[in-house]
């Protein structure tokens, strides 16, 4: 099976602080570390264990500037047999944009597939809606929150998805189909830096984002970057025993999960 | 590769013999280093539980360093991938954070707000003492007490120091141990740049780790390693720190296997808890070069063994406990860390020597 | 085109799961009434639980949930009602597994422009709030065309539900087969056995500070009563009072659940990095000076073991 897994690079911002720039026009990302989009671990390790099973080979693409270069080499790590950079300073925003030039350059430069993976959604502006638009550019199958490849065959694959509160679907997606794989599907092997070395001396294309922008235009924009409302720290509640518990469960309903 | 080392064992049996590990969980080093002379599988949870303490190495009549063997049976299974689930990710959050909590490196420096001067750059100072935090003591709420203390200790001397502040980088102990060799040599680069670019002339370290793989582990430096008992002891012999009260508790002192049995620091921590404590200090019976490992070195602070058993930790607040000791002191977070639960169960407190100290200048 | 949608209006697209209708739709019908647009509601076959006074118009497709929620067919769906109807000025779906999927699906077919978890939207500009980086900043986000088609946040429109006089005509737009490229087979429940606490959207944790062993079985009974999944720190492990696939920390399982409610948990720093992106963190303590405050959303100063008694009496006369 020849499986292409789309990955991205992504500011790591848990208990970081956020700043957002000139009043609302861009979000300080400055000083932050970056690394693979979490999701995407689970996607190119599923494509990778696909092919180790019944052979083929997985192709990683990002779509960044030439630091995305980064999760190409580890793709590569995992086991991907090469991987291709559409270079651009700013990807744009809108899924929608990135969908198209992504379908572009699968046309224009003709990469066959039986399957594109991708995460279910990226750490940072959460869509969740790449594969999805992607899917529907390409005339594709789509599955999205895919948490278990059930059987493989040449044609098609049955996959189970995942829903809410630990209901799962079972469907069948025949080839060529687009999914988006959910975290939790397998354990992603550990990536050593060796490992990202000897990748490094594996090829990965570098090619001009530009050159597949055509008609890759954003349908939606950000006018402005807010913060959340103000969070204090612990509230404390007091009371006898009998009013504190009462208060808890009032706010264990509140969160929807005590009736 | 050490593992040719092997060859030589002549299966004494002294390293399982000394192994804190041995008998009540499934690790025989023995055994491992006899599969490995017959190049036999080793089962993989099993090189997981040994906690670095290097008591089979010190040992060892052949010099086979079954430590060694150890962490390149760990690096193999690193390459393949196939580690434990929590090993992982402190493996990742030290590449991706330079420290394996996670934490934001960005947040590094935050202990240095808790004191009332300005700890200047190491840069910025004359005499190019560097003062470094350790990624536990910069980050974990309880062990940060320790830079702190040890900080206003320094400065009411008037002994200059820096810090290297977010640009300090885990210095990769644990990562070594772990196996990981590839990111335990980013890590010794990166720090070992800033080291040279600075100018930097001495070091004092706040945990035994990062003290020992500066020493052993860094080549060259051509800087003054230090761990800050030493320091701390010339200044107490130099008269620059007097202590004007007693500490009056009775305090039994626990050897940390990085600091004592590794680098032979006994003394010091033992000479400034003599000064503090009003009554005599208490010792274990497994003390200096055989003190008994707390088990939190080694990777083992980020992996739980399968084994289900009394744990060193508990056995040495049963000692304490048993000798009459109300506090247990030491000189090293990890062992702080391992002790203080199973310490503070039983009534006991566990203090870092500079706790001591501080209560007592 | 049928009366009534002239002025433009919101088509919402049900999420329905064995014959149920989801409760988050409540917040996509209410961003619809929010937006003081007809709400016409799109629904499959066999649906219970849809109030009908909430809705100006209910449109249904002859097909079941699970080929009505295949992207394929849906696309094929809401080309239908958009030839029976007129384009809508939004096409809004619930911001769950099924709703992003078909969303973004539709969004590629149509090349309609898509944002996803909305929570919030401001009418004088026009602009929906989207969350960036786990909520800690907002994009306001325009749409260059309409329709446009939104995922809404559960939860974040559900107050703005109102009640008609009358209840909605139901129309149907004929039936939808299923579709070559995708199929749904089943339903699958997931395993029971071992206990998973990562899937738990309600944590009960509890630590060294319960005591003893024996306290634990009230526990169990509590987390029963509050269909909470029972997890707990590193020192409840080692001490055997509660199996290892039970402990949440650095050397134990992270989890995010809904609401993490820690009782007699100090919050020690190995543990805090199991836990602290939960979305809402209850501590009890009997220390107030436990570092777990420093990071829970409520805390409660008491005696761990009495609280969850009187919990327990509260849960079972409930």
């Amino acid at each position: 099976m020849e499986i292409v897994v789309f990955t991205k690079r992504v500011p790591v911002t848990q208990e970081e602080e956020l700043r957002i720039l000139g009043d609302g026009q861009s979000v300080n990302l400055s000083k932050l570390p970056f690394r693979m989009n979490d999701w995407d671990n689970y996607a190119v390790e599923e494509a990778v264990k696909i092919v180790e099973k019944g052979g083929g080979g997985v192709t990683g693409i990002a779509i960044g500037d030439k630091e995305a270069d980064e999760v190409l080499r580890r793709a590569i790590a995992m086991g991907a047999k090469d991987g291709i950079l559409l270079e651009t300073e700013a990807a744009p925003h809108d899924p929608f944009a990135r969908a198209m030039l992504a379908y572009n350059f699968l046309k224009k430069e003709n990469i066959s597939f039986d399957a594109i993976f991708t995460g279910v959604q990226a750490e940072d502006d959460q869509f969740a809606a790449f594969g999805g638009i992607l899917a529907a550019l390409l005339k594709a199958p789509f599955a999205a929150q895919v948490i278990g490849t059930d059987t493989v065959e040449k044609d098609h694959l049955v996959v189970r998805r995942e829903l809410e509160g630990g209901l799962q679907e079972r469907v069948r997606v025949s080839l060529p189909c687009v999914l988006s794989i959910q975290s939790g599907i397998n354990e992603p092997r550990y990536v050593s830096i060796m490992g990202v070395r000897k990748a490094s001396k594996v090829e990965r294309k570098v090619l001009k984002a530009a050159a597949y922008a055509e008609d890759a235009k954003s349908l939606i924009e950000v006018t402005q970057w807010v913060y959340p409302p103000k969070k204090e720290g612990a509230a404390m509640i007091t009371g006898d025993v009998g009013e504190v518990c009462g208060k808890l469960l009032g706010i264990l309903k509140e969160k929807g999960v005590y009736q | 590769m050490n593992s040719e080392r092997v060859i030589a064992c002549m299966q004494c049996g002294k390293c399982t013999g000394s192994c804190p590990e041995a008998g009540k969980t499934p690790f025989n080093i023995r055994m491992i280093i006899r599969k490995k002379q017959f190049q036999r599988a080793v089962e993989e949870a099993l090189p997981w539980y040994c906690t670095s303490c290097s008591t089979c190495t010190i040992r060892c009549p052949r010099d086979v360093k079954p430590s060694e063997v150890i962490i390149d049976i760990r690096s193999v299974l690193i390459e393949d991938g196939r580690i434990p689930v929590t090993i992982q990710k402190a493996l990742e959050n030290t590449f991706v954070q330079k420290n394996p909590w996670g934490k934001p490196r960005s947040k590094r420096a935050e202990w240095i707000g808790k004191l009332d001067f300005e700890v200047p750059h190491i840069s910025e100072t004359k005499e190019k003492r560097l003062l470094f935090a350790c990624c536990i003591q910069a980050y974990d709420p309880r062990c940060m007490v320790i830079p702190v203390n040890v900080a206003r200790l320094l400065h009411s001397t008037g002994v200059e120091f820096g810090v290297l502040g977010e640009e300090e980088a885990c210095c990769g102990n644990e990562i070594r141990r772990m196996g990981e060799v590839g990111l335990f040599e980013e890590l010794r680069e990166e720090n070992s740049a800033n080291f040279a670019e600075y100018g930097v002339k001495e070091i004092i370290t706040l945990s035994p780790h990062c003290m020992n793989t500066f020493r052993k582990e860094y080549g060259d430096l051509g800087i003054r390693i230090l761990h800050y008992s030493e320091k701390v002891k010339e200044l107490l012999e130099g008269g620059s720190l007097k202590p004007e009260r007693r500490y009056d508790k009775k305090v039994v002192y626990h050897d940390p296997c990085f600091l004592g049995k590794q680098n032979a620091i006994f003394d010091e921590p033992r000479v400034l808890l003599a000064k503090a404590i009003g009554s005599d200090l208490l010792e274990f019976t497994r003390m200096r070069e055989n003190s008994l490992c707390c088990e939190g070195g080694g990777g083992r602070m980020f992996f739980d063994v399968e084994a289900t058993y009394q744990r060193n930790s508990e056995v040495r607040v049963k000692e304490a406990l048993d000798m009459g000791a109300e506090i247990i002191a030491t000189s090293c977070p990890f062992c702080v860390m391992n002790l203080e639960d199973p310490a503070t169960e039983k009534g006991l407190s566990v203090k870092e020597v500079s706790e001591i100290l501080m209560e007592v200048i | 085109m049928s009366d009534g949608l002239s002025d433009g209006y919101v088509l919402v697209v049900a999420e329905v799961r064995r014959g149920l209708f989801e409760e988050r739709n409540l917040d996509t019908i209410g961003l619809g009434k929010f937006m003081q647009k007809p709400v016409c509601l799109l629904l499959p076959e066999k649906v219970s639980g849809v109030d009908h006074t909430t809705i100006g118009k209910v449109i249904k497709a002859e097909t079941e949930e699970g080929n009505f929620q295949n992207p394929l067919t849906m696309v094929s769906i809401l080309g239908k009602v958009f030839e029976s109807y007129g384009r809508p000025e939004y096409v809004l779906f619930t911001h769950s597994s099924s709703g992003a999927e078909c969303a973004a699906y539709a969004a590629g077919s149509f090349a309609l422009p898509l944002i996803t978890d909305v929570n919030g939207w401001d009418r004088d500009t026009g602009t929906f709030f989207k969350s960036y980086y786990s909520d800690k900043v907002f994009a306001q986000c325009k749409a260059a065309a309409q329709p446009s088609i939104l995922t809404v946040r559960s939860g974040s429109f559900r107050e703005q539900v109102t009640r008609e006089a009358s209840e909605a005509a139901v129309e149907s737009i004929g039936a939808f087969a299923a579709t070559e490229g995708r199929a749904f087979v089943e339903y699958v429940e997931e395993a029971g056995g071992a206990v998973d606490i990562t899937k738990a959207d309600f944590l009960l944790s509890v630590g060294r500070g319960i005591g003893s062993k024996d306290e634990i079985p009230r526990f169990e009974e509590l987390a029963q009563a509050m269909r909470a999944v029972l997890s707990c720190s590193r020192p409840v492990v080692d001490k055997l009072w509660l199996p290892k696939e039970r402990q949440v920390g650095t050397s134990g399982k992270t989890v995010k659940p809904k609401v993490y409610l820690a009782m007699a948990i100090s919050g020690a720093f190995q543990h805090i990095a199991g836990m602290k992106d939960a979305d809402c963190i209850i501590a009890v303590n009997k220390d107030p000076e436990a570092p777990i405050f420093q990071y829970a959303h409520f805390g409660i100063v008491g005696d761990v073991n009495k609280m969850r008694d009187k919990l327990l009496e509260l849960a079972k006369n409930a």
